[in-house]
């Protein structure tokens, strides 16, 4: 039929007639890897963006000139706004910025703590940037992250998205942080990330060079009250704050074992939930924390014969204890250090007393200060690895 | 035995005026009838005219007409000459035989021809003559033999080339009709086989023969084919592909809607689905009708091989179906358009491989498919060695080449040849249409994303949609769904559970075979138990 | 007869769910959450049942003037002016939905795909290659319709299992938030969009087997009310209310949360190839109504000379949008009160009332 190629035709001639608007060769795009925020000294926002080299990239081929390469670039703008500061940087950047392939945002800390209930309207609106890309605040400047180098990876944005993802930390998408910057039962948390001097590698940089090379590394949780940073949590607390959020799988749990001084075992968590029950009883509010968690063993010291049952049994209960210990701390210490429900106690009230969460709901802070949390905890073993008894040293 | 000769059609009314000559019946005497032929066959050095006497009546005249080469000459002279001229006197037991009885004579007991026909029309005769039978014309009688004495000399039944496979029959069909009919007649011994034949071409007269399966194909069908191939008044007809383009339900369409294959296996199986084949002489393709889009996708072994390993190929084949068609265009839209399509990894290694390659992606991808469309063109007009030789030449050399030179990614070289490769698996006739869709589709998407790819895809849908074969929707049985018939699409089901012929072309006798065919051990069997 | 096709059961439902689905899918999702909160679900529920009768009220007058279309039997019953009258209202509205149709068509691959290109570009091919199914018949667009929407949906479904691992079934709770009133409010939208079942009518006369007419109806409703329930309470599963309300697209924005073992994910620009297709089916009915029922209403044989002439208008009815905010706002807010009141429930409850008390057509009186 002779309408096929009309339509055809003539739908090419519309696509061409007007140009094509949207495309973008892969060469006239400036790939942004990992994205950066701080507030300059003048209180305007300040966009660090990582851009890779795609020569670095070549994969395979011969001709490929990828190592001794710097694999990225790493560019500075300002403004008003976060788009005045991307405009800006139109400017540096002689080819379109393309932020689809992003993978981290690290706000810096001094931006964080003024609020970025802003920059989270901007990238929700903006097209490119994913809706899971890693949320982290950097202890210091958030550029500063940007511009160290990693060993293995070849950017430390895809580096510290690695770190993210792999590790054992606070883990936080995009989503889940506007989610719980919206919700009023939750406050948002994000991973923390640190760059430190560690020791002496060859540094990307310089082809052969040795020095004192920096790194980022993820090193806790920041917390949040509203869209304003508040605090710290450390590793130790971040691993408390998983327990309560049910997300501890891969955490590994060490506890001495009574009557032997040098006796130690190691658990690592394989699954684990955590349920919270609001309770309301005469005015004042309770919350029981129910943790359950079940355990591998994966490490001992100065036991010897570890797979009786009595034993399981009572790993079972050291397990449980550490878990309320952790937990119970790191509750008391964000109530009473930054007064945030990062845990998510008040969309459990809600759930469960719709009606009174309604009139509590603006006065929530005090009641969350006020109220009684106990955790509970039950710990199983599951696994004692390969081996059931200690391999002595003297055996051989 | 005393069969009429070819079937009077619309189309033969006025061969007389193509072919030069006035129709008329033929004289009592032979020498006018010998003048006239003479007339008509002037300057035809390949046609024989030879006289002799009838052993058994001295005043009767008897003259042989044939062409040289396509009449069988050991038959005309072993069968008809030395028969008539010598032995019949041995037989008849030298009985005199008057001249008005000569022609009864010669027909019941003088010839030892496995086939004659009778006629009393010029124009048959020259028929006849043309086609390779050897003509006898008897003095005193306006009737003349027709003796079916063609030559043996054609070409053996070979392998297929065009469609090879693994398992199953090997042979295909050759130039020659009949021995094309038999072929299929081998394969189908069933009275209820009907192959008809009529002339088609005012002046090459080629004998085309409608084939199908009495009972079982439509009742629609077989008039609709006659009806169509009826309507042809063309000069020649030299190959199928005549046919085709004259009997298409909608002319103005990439793809195809008459099935060509040179497997007499494969006609078999069509005409056992129902439908209906065209043979031509002198080609060695035969037409199945009606045809559906499905049918390029399958292939003739899927039958034979075990059901479960057949339907994993399929899913196989309808991937490269979708990948020949979209896979240039996919990846312009994913590169020039879309980079959110490409993981972070690949999108760098792409970006860094098109960093020396001056040219946007489209220009790339059009460089490398006219390349590829030259090379598939000329690896199949060379001689066969040369022609590998030049497909690996140019795969070979000139794709890394033109890597190295900077003047194309090697990402772009995948895609172009994994399509190319892709579109062999489908049915050659099939991968001709989506060669052309393919460049529309990678300009759509070069110019609008994959929205224009989105959009141009819509198009081609719906013009399949719209695509009727003999009155049969070209996508069925997918659309519309009939569900029974989903059992030979992309699964095949196996032979015990096919119960049924494909419902919309097979509307008559739709019942295949005996339920319970399922096979097992002997006690579990169903069949006979009960 | 301008229309020769004929179509089957399951053809007919799967064109109405692809008159209802592809744009309810976006659209209807935020509003209601917006509204309801997590208690959309029974918004959508409401829905469902306002959508069900509005299908009995078609049924019923389809199956009264068997092999009739909305514009005939609205002759007959009403007399020839009052029937031209309704027949003209009824092209207006096929007009008008359909230009809002192919806004919110264009609306998708625009904002989320493709932002540089202007607008007139995807009105163009969308009205263009639409009315090529439309020119077609019938027959034609429901073909295009059974093979496209089967796979697009399953797609689609897909990619949303894919998402079960970021789902949490808490965010649904409590039941009951909002009240009484906000999940009436809620069940507006969704009700004006199922309504559009009323298209029925335009399709029904060419079903091989006409009495199945109730059966496509019902199945079309249910299925549309579960699709858009399924999208809307994935989304709130993956997003919570607040979030969920937020978006422009919360279903797009879903697919693109998508991430399954570092490489299945970025699926959004799959989604929106494959809801193209859809939404290309949904143009086309539209398309196709107001095409058939101006040759009706016009008298004429054959209804193909209408075919360009209708994409014109509907290419210069969609250019007159101004906005996308703006047709957010008409679409989710006053479109489906005018929609629901006068086309989907007023003037067929008008048209059976009628021929009830005039007794006409083939149970007529009884």
């Amino acid at each position: 039929m002779r309408g096929v190629a009309i339509i055809l035709i003539l739908a090419l001639l519309a696509a061409f007639c007007g140009g094509c608007w949207s495309r973008r060769e892969i060469t006239e795009i400036a790939i942004v890897l990992g994205m950066g925020l701080d507030l300059t000294p003048d209180g305007r926002v300040g966009l660090s963006l990582q851009i890779a080299r795609p020569g670095a990239f070549y994969g395979g081929g011969d001709t490929a000139g990828g190592e001794g390469r710097v694999a990225c670039w790493v560019v500075r703008g300002e403004g008003e706004t976060l788009e005045e500061a991307a405009a800006y940087l139109a400017g540096k950047v002689p080819r379109e910025l393309y932020w689809g392939h992003s993978v981290v945002l690290i706000f810096g800390e001094e931006m964080a703590r003024r609020g970025v209930g802003a920059v989270a309207d901007f990238f929700g609106r903006k097209r490119e940037p994913r809706e899971t890309m890693w949320v982290t605040v950097a202890e210091g400047r958030a550029s500063d992250v940007l511009e160290c180098h990693s060993v293995l990876e070849k950017t430390s944005a895809q580096a510290a998205a690695f770190l993210v993802t792999m590790g054992l930390g606070t883990a936080v998408r995009f989503r889940e942080f506007v989610e719980s910057l919206a919700d009023e039962g939750v406050e948002p948390i994000a991973t923390r990330v640190t760059v430190r001097e560690v020791g002496v590698t060859p540094c990307p940089g310089e082809a052969g060079a040795v020095g004192p090379h920096r790194q980022a590394e993820t090193s806790g949780t920041a917390v949040f009250r509203g869209d304003k940073l508040v605090g710290w949590l450390d590793q130790a607390e971040t691993r408390g704050l998983l327990w309560l959020k049910g997300r501890a799988v891969g955490q590994v749990l060490t506890v001495r074992v009574p009557g032997k001084p040098e006796g130690w075992l190691s658990f690592r968590a394989r699954r684990q939930r955590a349920e919270i029950v609001p309770r309301l009883e005469g005015g004042s509010v309770r919350f029981d924390v129910n943790l359950v968690a079940e355990f591998d063993m994966v490490e001992q010291g100065g036991i010897g014969d570890f797979a009786g049952p009595d034993q399981i049994r009572g790993s079972e209960r050291l397990l449980a204890g550490a878990m309320e210990a952790e937990a119970g701390a790191v509750v008391e210490r964000v109530r009473s250090a930054y007064g945030s429900d990062i845990f998510g106690f008040g969309d459990a009230f809600h759930r469960k007393y719709k009606r009174e969460w309604h009139e509590m709901k603006g006065r929530w802070d005090e009641e969350f200060a006020r109220a009684e949390v106990r955790i509970n905890a039950r710990a199983f073993v599951r696994e004692t690895g390969l081996l059931t008894i200690r391999a002595e040293t003297g055996r051989e | 035995m005393g069969r009429r000769l070819g079937r009077r059609t619309k189309g033969q009314e006025d061969d007389a005026v193509a072919r030069g000559f006035a129709d008329g019946p033929l004289s009592r005497d032979l020498d006018a009838n010998l003048r006239e032929l003479k007339a008509i066959f002037d300057r035809c050095s390949d046609v024989v005219f030879r006289e002799f006497v009838f052993a058994q009546c001295n005043g009767t005249r008897l003259a042989l007409v044939y062409t040289d080469g396509l009449a069988d000459k050991a038959q005309v002279s072993d069968q008809i000459m030395r028969a008539l001229a010598l032995e019949v006197p041995v037989a008849a037991g030298g009985r005199r035989i008057g001249k008005g009885r000569a022609l009864e004579f010669i027909k019941k007991r003088g010839l030892c021809m496995h086939q004659i026909a009778e006629t009393d029309r010029l124009q048959e005769v020259v028929r006849a003559v043309l086609s390779g039978d050897t003509v006898l014309l008897v003095d005193g009688h306006a009737t003349a033999i027709v003796n079916v004495a063609r030559s043996p000399e054609t070409r053996r039944v070979a392998d297929s080339e065009v469609e090879p496979t693994v398992r199953g029959p090997r042979e295909a069909f050759v130039e020659t009709l009949r021995v094309n009919t038999s072929l299929i007649r081998r394969k189908i011994k069933s009275p209820s086989l009907k192959i008809e034949t009529l002339r088609l071409g005012r002046v090459t007269g080629t004998e085309v023969a409608v084939v199908y399966i009495e009972g079982i194909a439509n009742d629609k069908l077989v008039p609709e084919v006659k009806d169509r191939l009826g309507r042809i008044q063309v000069d020649g007809i030299l190959e199928t592909g005549y046919i085709e383009e004259l009997i298409e339900d909608n002319p103005w369409t990439f793809f195809p809607t008459v099935n060509i294959t040179e497997k007499p296996d494969r006609v078999a199986a069509m005409l056992l689905e129902g439908r209906a084949a065209v043979i031509v002489d002198g080609s060695p393709f035969v037409m199945t009708m009606p045809n559906l889009l499905v049918e390029y996708v399958h292939s003739t072994e899927d039958y034979y091989e075990r059901f479960l390993f057949v339907s994993a190929v399929r899913v196989v084949r309808f991937l490269s179906l979708v990948a020949s068609l979209t896979l240039p265009a996919a990846y312009i839209a994913a590169v020039s358009f879309h980079h959110e399509l490409l993981p972070t990894t690949l999108l760098l290694s792409i970006a860094a491989q098109r960093e020396a390659v001056p040219y946007p992606v489209l220009v790339e991808v059009l460089i490398m498919e006219v390349l590829f469309e030259i090379l598939r063109e000329a690896g199949l007009r060379l001689p066969r060695p040369l022609g590998q030789a030049i497909s690996i030449v140019g795969a070979l050399v000139i794709g890394e080449a033109a890597i190295r030179a900077g003047l194309v990614a090697a990402s772009t070289v995948i895609v172009v040849a994994v399509t190319g490769i892709g579109s062999f698996v489908l049915g050659y006739r099939l991968s001709i249409a989506f060669r052309l869709l393919r460049f529309i589709l990678t300009l759509l998407s070069a110019a609008l994303g994959l929205f224009g790819l989105v959009a141009g895809m819509a198009v081609v849908i719906i013009h399949l949609c719209t695509l009727r074969s003999f009155g049969v929707p070209y996508l069925s049985p997918i659309v519309p769904t009939t569900v029974v018939d989903l059992k030979d699409v992309v699964f095949r089901a196996p032979w015990w559970a096919m119960f049924t012929r494909p419902r919309l072309i097979a509307r008559r006798d739709r019942t295949r075979q005996a339920p319970d065919l399922e096979p097992g051990p002997p006690g579990a069997r169903s069949r006979g138990r009960r | 007869m301008a229309e020769r096709g004929r179509i089957s059961p399951t053809q007919a439902t799967l064109l109405m769910v692809s008159t209802v689905l592809p744009t309810a899918i976006l659209f209807v999702p935020p509003v209601v959450v917006r509204r309801a909160r997590q208690d959309a679900w029974m918004s959508l529920a409401l829905a469902v049942i306002v959508g069900l009768l509005v299908a009995r009220l078609v049924i019923g007058l389809s199956l009264r003037f068997p092999r009739k279309t909305l514009f005939q039997y609205s002759e007959e019953i009403l007399g020839r002016a009052g029937g031209k009258a309704v027949g003209l209202l009824y092209i207006w509205w096929f007009l008008h939905t359909g230009a809002l149709v192919i806004t919110d068509f264009a609306a998708l691959p625009c904002i989320a795909l493709m932002p540089e290109t202007p607008f007139i570009v995807f009105f163009i091919l969308g009205i263009a290659v639409s009315g090529y199914a439309v020119r077609g018949g019938l027959e034609v667009l429901s073909r295009y319709n059974e093979l496209v929407t089967p796979v697009s949906l399953g797609s689609i479904a897909l990619i949303f299992a894919l998402l079960t691992k970021e789902m949490r079934i808490e965010r649904l709770l409590p039941v009951f938030d909002t009240g009484a009133i906000s999940i009436l409010k809620g069940s507006a939208t969704p009700a004006g969009w199922l309504g559009e079942i009323v298209l029925l009518s335009m399709v029904a006369p060419y079903l091989s087997n006409e009495a199945e007419v109730a059966r496509v109806a019902y199945v079309s409703v249910l299925a549309v009310g579960a699709c858009v329930t399924a999208a809307t309470v994935g989304t709130l599963l993956v997003f919570g209310p607040d979030l969920t309300g937020a978006w422009v697209f919360p279903v797009f924005s879903a697919v693109r949360s998508v991430v399954i073992a570092n490489f299945l994910e970025r699926l959004e620009s799959v989604a929106v190839s494959v809801w193209v297709f859809l939404g290309l089916a949904k143009i086309g009915v539209f398309y196709y109504a107001a095409v058939l029922g101006s040759a009706q209403w016009l008298g004429l044989k054959d209804y193909r000379c209408l075919v360009a002439p209708t994409g014109v208008i509907l290419l210069g009815m969609a250019l007159l949008c101004p906005s996308t905010a703006e047709l957010f706002e008409f679409a989710q807010g006053a479109f489906p009160v005018y929609a629901l009141t006068v086309f989907e429930v007023g003037i067929p409850l008008l048209l059976s009332c009628v021929a009830r008390i005039r007794g006409k057509g083939a149970t007529g009186g009884a």
